[in-house]
């Protein structure tokens, strides 16, 4: 295969020797096959391989060296263990394993030499053997592989120059043959069309999943609307909207004109004091105002309410183009300069982390959310958020304030149904912002990253009130850059929902392609992308157990659907009981300025003079101590605070306060060694040490349990006993609200996690081996299970006959 | 400081219930103060939640590594709130008795209108009508005790008592400000502590007592200078733990395997003559007599000889601590001191070389040859490798430390917070010094070579390096126990001169002989306790609460500059030790999630992007800095909810065991928190 000297490498044309180099196919099989060592998804193919490598492993993998076989593929650069136990054939068809980095992911690729570094591109020759090859990522991980002196030369050579050559860099060709590679082969198609979706998490795609969320939130008053259904009043928005009840879908027709793209305000969520958050576009200001639209719109502005705040959001936040430049410095300083190895000195990187002005920005999006949040807490009234485009701030603010106040939204699933609900369906143009196909340089800015940032800042002020993980985060983080899911490949509902109708008009086909092998099926058809929250298609189970705490929060008892509400709410500011005052609030502060609604100021004639009126200085001052009330809560909390579930998360905004996501941006920070040790952080948090304690001691109970299985008596006690241990747990430790486990709305999350992993295991010892297994691989354990509504596999693994060993082993 | 606030509250009651004492000073000092500071706020209590989150945090992140302890105080607010405290109780009911006490008593026994006090402790002086200036929630009138060992403000104006307690041991200086805003007639006074804070206070000038009132602070927070002796030797509070007997050094040398044949435990020092800044025994290479080491000695500067401290145990490589040679400009020699160093490279059979860690600055050092000082000549060394760590010096930590308090007291500009750290180069001097340690551990450790540690004197910049290196190399330092042995052999009985370093009850605050080197070196623990979160019997609590006590003179740990000083002031006999107060309460200051990774050596991230300001210490006065959760707390109850299992599990293991014959299967042990994953290093 080597042309040239030993040292030198002509490179080649990659596509006439394609065939050629191919090391091999995989086998026609829906499960893929194990190739090489390597578990290839269907269709996949081996292009390179080179044995004895190293691969360095993050502080977070737990530092030091993994020895194993580097593999490169048509769409991932993948990493084999030595001693990785063997894939399980029935298993599902996993995109990335745990060392695995997706082609589409790498930006760069490096290849270190004795005594020089070299920035490897697709058209350049390397004069020397590389030792070490560095991968830098798009979503600012490094990867590291060492050559031993045992690699083959020509296996680190071609390894390194197929890489270089097979990595796409994005663009409308590259990705789709990328795409092609993971999801096109015709098993893999066969099955993502046989994917289940997920269940548990609300898709906001048809009526009823907004039903379900007024019903949810206790919102009353308010509908679901049909009108855009075929995308004809805006083609930006979502099929379905929720607007006030008392407006009828005729009248609402005519409100579309008024806004920016037809961005009616929309209900967005019900805070349980009655306040309802709403977001909307700029106005349309050359419009003229009919007496009838008049009444509408200030319908669909108020709702039922007697007051409206408008949040604007086109300035003081910072702007996409803004973000575009913060995390391009802040990439830079993550990453160092690669081509020459260049990296900001340590005594300049707090400074030179402080111009990327990224963290501010961060700090700007909380405080705004923070503002909303508090506002809601007042009750009656509605709170909209307003931006020009209604499809960049207003999504990270509204989305941020519903994660600070609803409990709900720091699940998984409630967390994934708020995207739904306020990027993906809202339509926050992620095609055009993450820029995949690189022909939208100017709209390009990473939002919905910075919105990430925000939620981990808040996660990492209140880690104990989230249900889902830095690893959840920082897995999305990740993905959101692979140009896979039908989640992030549309910049709106419409788009998303033409692709799935006409698949093959969307797409032109690419001349290459013929010439990716694809199995049997040549032709070229876009894959079926499934979204990204296809957490199983993704990755391993041992990695998705990392997306929850072991601990499942306590459910919180669903909001009274009326009455009685706001019974300690501060009703003073609206008293002054003129209905439909409106207020802007910017800059921290309120005001009325008289064009704040088009059609109320002087000029558009039709507005009735009955409700003309100076702005009640005392609605003011009422909504301020709001706001107010916030910044004092950062002092003190008060009783409440931390006993109602819905009071607002505000996170702490002082400068040391917000802080570096390091082990987001910073995983690649290879330099930042003390000197050329392995480093040695602790790869466990420490807390899951006394997490698998804990596990193992109640699967030793559970063992107890069942090993007398004839002596009914015995077992009934254990139960009991388990069931005092709740008791203590309750408490003793406060693990689980009394609520939750009499709460009945909900089943499988209301009951004590505690019960839910005993009592099933009891029953149920088929589903145990695959935590023995994990066990054993010392991955992850939980502390109580998770709830038993995860854990049930989408493919229920048959028991073997390995389990039972296993079992055994572990014990 | 405000903690004790809390332990004064708590102190009356101290001697008799065992039990609630722990608060008193750790868990009171760090945190308390905040919400008596500023918080106006209720205490909330809220200490279910607390607890529900603790599991957060048990899975969660490495916050939890860091959380300031305080949080924990905020139980002890002081909240009269009945109705939370019974609801405080409910909730604890289940919880290892002692919790609840705690609580309780605390609420119990301090009542609002008096000062808490120590044993010991008595009221100098009280002036009513006193403001403080709060730079965070304004100004607040309310009455000012000054005791012989605290300043003690207490403010009912607002819904929640407001207090503030500051231990006059922690008073740098004592100024007198202009306070026009607050009213004609008014006279301000400012107190500069040395723990990152300076409270103001506001008074009528037409009463007498102002004056009265600074006189007597001035006279009680500079004892030393106005012929007073130290609170330290009236503190009567007796504990059941004597902390004096924590080290000794033979029993610590043996430990380490000494004396063995190369090494012995040199007795010349026993009566101070041969140093008097060293202590009484240290260990010296057995072949190398009295009078050779009383000859050498006037070779090193301050007859700081070159001794022992740590031996490895397998390779027997040792770090040797000294002070600079006396050189001079004239490349000064001395036969004895080199045959000396010989033997040391000698002592150890894995390597024929000896590395000589200078910690000074190359030019520094060069330049202490005119003073008659200098380094090491390589020519006259043969086997000697040299190298300079480029450490600043005590003045520049200083400057860097007060700097910072700048930066973040009172008020935090959060625009520029970053660049401003990066000026005060805080952090850049902590990772120098984490970076020189982590050279010396792996000079040890991996070319199992002995090495020398040395700066000017040997007592500031050699005794951070020294610990710090054995603390990366010796599990044994990063145990409770272990720590304080580090501090008492290589800081306290080494002679690091606590007294100047800190300038207990001196009046003088500008002697340029203060320098928080002491602070810089526990700072470094912070942030390889940081990095390594599970490696530590300690948690950041006993930190703080040790910096706390270096200023307070409450204790006679860290009194005087030398072991010779200490046996002429009798201290141990004559006050209490630190120790004592730590080690009868040792759960409030261990790390629950503590694995002994027994003979691994930890080498921390030395790297900017790798360490963080210790925002739990030098913010904590900041209540805008409020924890989010009291970790500290919660992990207790997690351990507590274990060991719970465990007991039924053995039960049930009984039970089933006598019910029906086993197989084996079922007694495999339960090996409890020792089966972790081993830490990845290069041991």
């Amino acid at each position: 295969m080597l042309t040239g000297s030993k040292t030198t490498f002509k490179v080649r044309q990659m596509v006439p020797d394609m065939k050629e180099r191919m090391l091999s196919h995989s086998s026609v099989n829906a499960r893929g096959r194990d190739v090489l060592g390597l578990c290839c998804l269907p269709g996949e193919c081996v292009l390179q391989r080179a044995v004895l490598v190293r691969k360095k492993l993050s502080a977070n993998e737990g530092g030091g060296w993994l020895s194993g076989t580097l593999f490169c593929t048509h769409f991932r650069v993948a990493f084999v263990p030595q001693n990785s136990r063997k894939p399980d054939e029935n298993t599902d068809p996993v995109l990335l394993g745990d060392h695995d980095v997706a082609l589409a992911s790498i930006d760069k690729v490096v290849a270190v030499g004795p005594s020089r570094s070299k920035l490897v591109t697709p058209n350049c020759t390397l004069k020397f053997t590389p030792e070490e090859l560095v991968l830098y990522c798009r979503d600012l991980r490094v990867l590291c592989f060492l050559f031993d002196r045992l690699t083959p030369d020509t296996q680190a050579v071609e390894i390194t120059y197929t890489i270089a050559k097979t990595y796409q860099p994005l663009k409308p060709g590259t990705i789709l043959s990328f795409q092609n590679a993971a999801l096109g082969s015709i098993e893999m198609k066969q099955f993502l069309s046989n994917r289940r979706r997920d269940l548990d998490m609300n898709w906001f795609e048809c009526s009823s999943d907004w039903e379900q969320e007024l019903e949810r939130t206790g919102a009353t008053g308010w509908r679901v609307c049909s009108v855009n259904d075929r995308f004809e009043m805006s083609t930006s928005l979502p099929r379905f909207n929720v607007v006030p009840q008392r407006v009828l879908d005729t009248e609402l027709k005519k409100t579309f004109a008024h806004f920016n793209e037809g961005r009616i305000p929309r209900w967005c969520w019900r805070h349980p004091c009655g306040s309802d958050l709403l977001r909307m576009a700029s106005f349309q200001n050359n419009i003229y105002h009919e007496k009838d639209d008049i009444r509408n719109l200030e319908l669909v502005l108020f709702g039922g309410q007697q007051l409206c705040v408008i949040v604007d959001l086109g300035e003081e936040v910072p702007s996409p183009a803004d973000i575009q430049l913060a995390h391009t410095r802040l990439q830079t300083l993550c990453l160092g300069d690669i081509s020459s190895s260049v990296s900001v000195p340590d005594d300049k990187w707090l400074s030179t982390l402080e111009t990327t002005r990224w963290l501010d920005y961060t700090r700007c999006c909380l405080r705004k959310a923070t503002e909303v949040a508090c506002l809601l807490r007042g009750g009656h009234m509605t709170v909209v958020l307003q931006e020009p485009e209604d499809r960049d701030m207003n999504c990270v603010v509204c989305s941020l304030v519903q994660v600070m106040c609803d409990p709900h939204c720091r699940t998984v699933a409630g967390f994934q149904g708020l995207l739904q609900k306020e990027w993906i369906t809202a339509g926050h143009k992620f095609l055009s912002r993450i820029n995949y196909n690189r022909d939208s340089d100017k709209e390009e800015a990473p939002v919905f990253l910075l919105f990430l940032d925000c939620v981990w800042q808040l996660w990492v002020q209140y880690p104990a009130r989230f249900q889902l993980t830095e690893d959840y985060l920082l897995t999305l983080h990740d993905s959101v850059h692979l140009p896979l899911f039908s989640s992030c490949l549309a910049n709106c509902q419409r788009d998303r929902c033409r692709r799935s109708q006409h698949l093959p008009q969307s797409y032109t086909p690419v001349n290459g392609l013929r010439e990716l092998p694809m199995g049997p099926s040549e032709e070229p058809v876009d894959p079926p992308f499934p979204p990204v929250w296809d957490w199983a298609l993704q990755y391993s189970s041992q990695r998705r157990a990392r997306f929850t705490q072991p601990v499942s929060q306590p459910v919180c008892a669903p909001p009274v659907l009326n009455g009685n509400l706001n019974t300690n709410v501060d009703r003073s500011w609206h008293n002054d009981g003129l209905p439909g005052s409106v207020f802007l609030l910017s800059r921290s502060s309120f005001s009325c300025p008289s064009n704040l609604l088009p059609w109320r100021s002087g000029n558009s004639g039709s507005y009735w003079k009955s409700h003309r009126r100076a702005p009640s200085s005392e609605g003011l001052s009422g909504l301020e101590r709001l706001i107010r009330a916030y910044s004092l809560s950062e002092t003190s909390d008060s009783t409440t605070t931390l006993h109602d579930p819905y009071e607002p998360l505000l996170p702490l905004l002082l400068g040391p306060c917000v802080r570096v996501w390091r082990g987001c941006y910073l995983r690649g920070a290879l330099h930042a060694q003390a000197f050329s040790h392995p480093m040695s952080s602790c790869n466990q948090h420490p807390l899951e040490q006394l997490a698998r304690e804990v596990q193992q001691l109640r699967d030793k109970l559970a063992q107890a349990s069942d090993r007398p299985p004839e002596n009914q008596s015995k077992r009934q006690e254990l139960r009991r006993l388990e069931s005092n241990l709740n008791q203590n747990a309750n408490n003793g430790t406060f693990l689980f609200s009394s609520s939750s486990r009499t709460s009945q709305q909900q089943p499988l999350a209301g009951r004590g996690p505690a019960q839910s992993s005993i009592l099933p295991r009891a029953q149920r010892t088929a589903s145990d081996p695959p935590r023995a297994a994990q066990r054993n691989n010392g991955k992850h354990t939980f502390l109580f299970g998770h709830q038993e509504s995860q854990s049930v596999p989408r493919y229920m693994p048959t028991p073997s006959a390995k389990f039972p060993k296993h079992k055994g082993n572990s014990h | 400081m405000e903690k004790q606030q809390s332990s004064g509250s708590d102190s009356p009651a101290l001697p008799p219930v065992l039990p609630r004492k722990p608060r008193t000073i750790g868990g009171g000092n760090s945190a308390s103060r905040q919400d008596s500071v500023d918080s106006i706020d209720s205490p909330t209590g809220s200490h279910v939640e607390w607890c529900k989150q603790l599991i957060a945090a048990t899975i969660s992140s490495q916050i939890s590594g860091t959380l300031p302890p305080e949080a924990v105080t905020r139980e002890c607010k002081f909240q009269d709130s009945g109705e939370e405290h019974g609801y405080q109780c409910d909730s604890d009911s289940e919880l290892p008795s002692r919790t609840p006490q705690v609580f309780g008593g605390v609420r119990r026994q301090a009542p609002m209108d008096e000062v808490p006090l120590f044993p010991g402790e008595t009221i100098k002086t009280t002036v009513k009508d006193v403001m403080y200036i709060c730079p965070f929630t304004g100004a607040v009138t309310g009455t000012l005790t000054v005791t012989d060992y605290k300043l003690y403000f207490i403010s009912l104006e607002r819904d929640t008592p407001f207090v503030l307690d500051v231990n006059l041991g922690a008073i740098s200086r004592l100024e007198t400000i202009s306070v026009q805003s607050h009213g004609e007639n008014t006279n301000g006074m400012e107190i500069v502590c040395k723990d990152m804070r300076s409270p103001r206070f506001a008074h009528k000038k037409e009463e007498q007592s102002k004056l009265e009132i600074l006189d007597t602070l001035t006279k009680h927070a500079f004892p030393l200078s106005n012929d007073l002796p130290l609170f330290a030797f009236q503190y009567k509070e007796e504990f059941p733990e004597d902390g004096w007997k924590v080290y000794d050094p033979v029993a610590e040398y043996k430990r380490m395997g000494l004396p063995n044949e190369s090494w012995t435990i040199n007795k010349s020092n026993i009566n101070y003559e041969v140093c008097n800044t060293y202590p009484a025994l240290f260990v010296t290479p057995t072949s190398i007599k009295d009078d050779e080491i009383k000859r050498m000695a006037s070779f090193r500067a301050k007859h700081r000889i070159p001794v022992l401290s740590w031996i490895h145990p397998e390779t027997q490589a040792t770090i040797v601590r000294c002070s600079q040679p006396m050189v001079g400009p004239t490349d000064h020699r001395c036969k004895e001191d080199e045959h000396y160093l010989q033997t040391i490279v000698d002592a150890n059979a894995q390597s024929h070389k000896l590395t000589i860690f200078d910690a000074r600055q190359y030019t520094v050092a060069d330049n202490h040859k005119a003073k008659d000082g200098g380094y090491e000549n390589e020519n006259f060394y043969p086997n000697m490798e040299l190298n300079f760590l480029e450490m600043p010096n005590i003045h520049v930590m200083r400057e860097s430390l007060r700097k910072l308090k700048e930066v973040v007291y009172p008020t935090i500009d959060e625009l520029h917070w970053h660049s401003a750290i990066d000026a005060t180069h805080w952090l850049e001097y902590i990772r120098l010094l984490l970076a020189g340690a982590a050279r010396i551990a792996d000079k040890v450790e991996s070319s199992k070579c002995s090495v020398v540690v040395h700066c000017s004197d040997g007592w500031d910049r050699t005794a951070q390096l020294t610990s710090l290196s054995m603390l990366m190399l010796d599990s044994y330092y990063r145990t409770l126990r272990g720590f304080q042995v580090l501090l008492e052999k290589e800081w306290i009985s080494f002679g690091h001169k606590f007294a100047a370093r800190v300038g207990h009850g001196d009046e003088n605050h500008s002697n340029s002989e203060r320098s928080p080197l002491f602070v810089q070196f526990i700072d470094c623990v912070w942030q390889m306790m940081r990095q390594f979160p599970t490696a530590f019997e300690f948690n950041e609590l006993f930190l703080i609460t040790i910096l706390d006590h270096l200023y307070s003179c409450l204790f006679g740990t860290f009194l005087y500059n030398s072991e010779q000083e200490r046996v002429e002031k009798k201290v141990n006999s004559k006050t209490v030790s630190l120790w004592s107060y730590v080690n009868s309460l040792p759960e409030d200051f261990s790390n629950p999630f503590y694995v002994d990774y027994e003979n691994h050596v930890l080498y921390p991230l030395a790297s900017i992007r790798h360490l963080e300001l210790w925002v739990g210490y030098y913010v904590r006065w900041n209540p805008r800095m409020r924890p989010q959760m009291p970790v500290h707390q919660n992990l207790k109850e997690l351990l507590y909810l274990r060991a719970e299992l465990q007991r039924k599990v053995e039960e049930l293991q009984k039970e089933v065991s006598s019910s029906r014959s086993i197989s084996s299967s079922s007694e495999h042990a339960y090996s409890p928190s020792h089966g972790g994953t081993p830490l990845h290093t290069s041991v």
